[in-house]
């Protein structure tokens, strides 16, 4: 009797113990970002900065000028251009990490083959109390761009920090074949 | 009482025997458990120039080599050194935007290869992240000293690399370094060399 009742016991702590093994959160989970949604339509805000996507534009081909030189830019999928407003609520801060969570689930960051582009959020410092306008731009597999979800943070990978994710309308979605970036914006 | 001390020493002999026997069998199965790893890790699948190659995070196809003073961004190399150029069709596999594609091509038979540098064939320009699900012609460029004597067949491994939901460190996902997955002999084609002129 007694050695089923400790062979019973072995078992219930053996279960008990691998229940809180599998359901324990990674660490990667709690120090992860601290994360904030909502729609296109409104302003999304967090604790450090908020945001707010005007545009978004589906384009063939960016045009921008560097250094007095047409730069022409083609993809085979297709760019994608926010452009959004940020605003940071106590100090400076950057927004540099910006990804775009397609609709298979895949994650786009912005793209370095148009950073050189002129009024590139990522590349701008927002200050408290001066709203900020400017572009993000991502190159993406066309079929990707049916269900997306624009997410900013200060830097990529953030940690116990601010994480917008704004869902994106498809009916605003404007095609173009061609867009040209100028100095001040589209 | 003498009968009873000889089969108690007989007993803790034979556990001994045991425990040795039991410590052999553990040796050998590691050792030729070993010797399997060893000799598989030496198979490494030789595949044909522009074949298609997964290698867990990214699908290469190495299409052509060359040897040559240019690099494909239109620079010249810098003088004393020679530049092997690699054609490829490179592809992310993974769910993130990535530019860890340094160590997927190893150069063999040359001595301390540098770091390749990678190049986009649509700009001609630096290549940065790839992006999931978008294949891109690339080219990638060793520089290596003008007097290194180069083979008409150049060996090539590619690296694979492996996905983990959880790492053992954090339990975050990651890609891990799974060994070589490939090779492929790669014939070098050679350029003809642009004469340095001298302001």
């Amino acid at each position: 009797m007694r050695i089923v009742f400790s062979i019973a016991m072995t078992i219930v702590s053996l279960a008990v113990l691998a229940a809180l093994q599998a359901t324990t959160p990674p660490y990667a989970m709690l120090t992860g970002p601290i994360k904030t949604t909502g729609r296109q339509a409104d302003v999304v805000a967090g604790t450090m900065f908020s945001a707010r996507v005007k545009q978004v534009q589906k384009v063939r081909t960016l045009v921008w000028d560097q250094f007095g030189r047409a730069v022409e830019r083609q993809s085979s999928g297709t760019w994608v251009v926010f452009s959004a407003e940020l605003q940071a609520m106590r100090e400076t801060l950057p927004v540099r990490g910006a990804t775009v969570i397609g609709a298979s689930g895949r994650l786009y960051r912005q793209s370095r083959r148009a950073d050189s582009a002129p009024n590139v959020l990522s590349a701008k410092l927002v200050q408290p109390g001066l709203p900020t306008t400017g572009i993000f731009i991502f190159e993406m597999p066309e079929e990707e761009t049916r269900d997306m979800e624009l997410v900013l943070s200060r830097q990529y990978g953030p940690q116990l920090e601010d994480e917008l994710g704004i869902r994106l309308e498809q009916n605003g979605i404007v095609s173009r074949d061609r867009l040209e970036i100028g100095k001040n914006g589209l | 009482m003498l009968k009873a001390i000889s089969r108690k020493a007989n007993k803790a002999l034979l556990a001994k025997v045991l425990a040795g026997i039991g410590g052999f069998i553990a040796a050998a199965i590691s050792l030729g458990y070993s010797l399997y790893e060893k000799r598989q890790a030496d198979i490494i699948p030789q595949v044909a120039a522009a074949a298609p190659i997964e290698a867990g995070r990214w699908k290469v196809s190495l299409n052509a080599g060359a040897i040559g003073s240019e690099l494909p961004n239109g620079s010249r190399v810098s003088s004393g050194k020679q530049a092997i150029v690699i054609d490829m069709t490179l592809e992310n596999l993974s769910a993130e935007s990535s530019n860890i594609y340094r160590d997927l091509v190893r150069l063999q038979g040359i001595p301390n290869p540098p770091m390749p540098q990678y190049y986009l064939v649509r700009d001609k320009d630096v290549l940065w992240d790839m992006q999931p699900m978008m294949p891109e012609a690339v080219k990638a460029v060793w520089q290596v000293p003008a007097d290194l004597k180069l083979p008409d067949v150049l060996k090539v491994k590619v690296d694979g690399a492996q996905f983990k939901p959880r790492d053992n460190l954090y339990a975050a996902p990651g890609w891990f370094s799974s060994g070589s997955v490939a090779q492929v002999a790669l014939p070098l084609a050679k350029t003809p060399v642009v004469t340095e002129i001298k302001p």
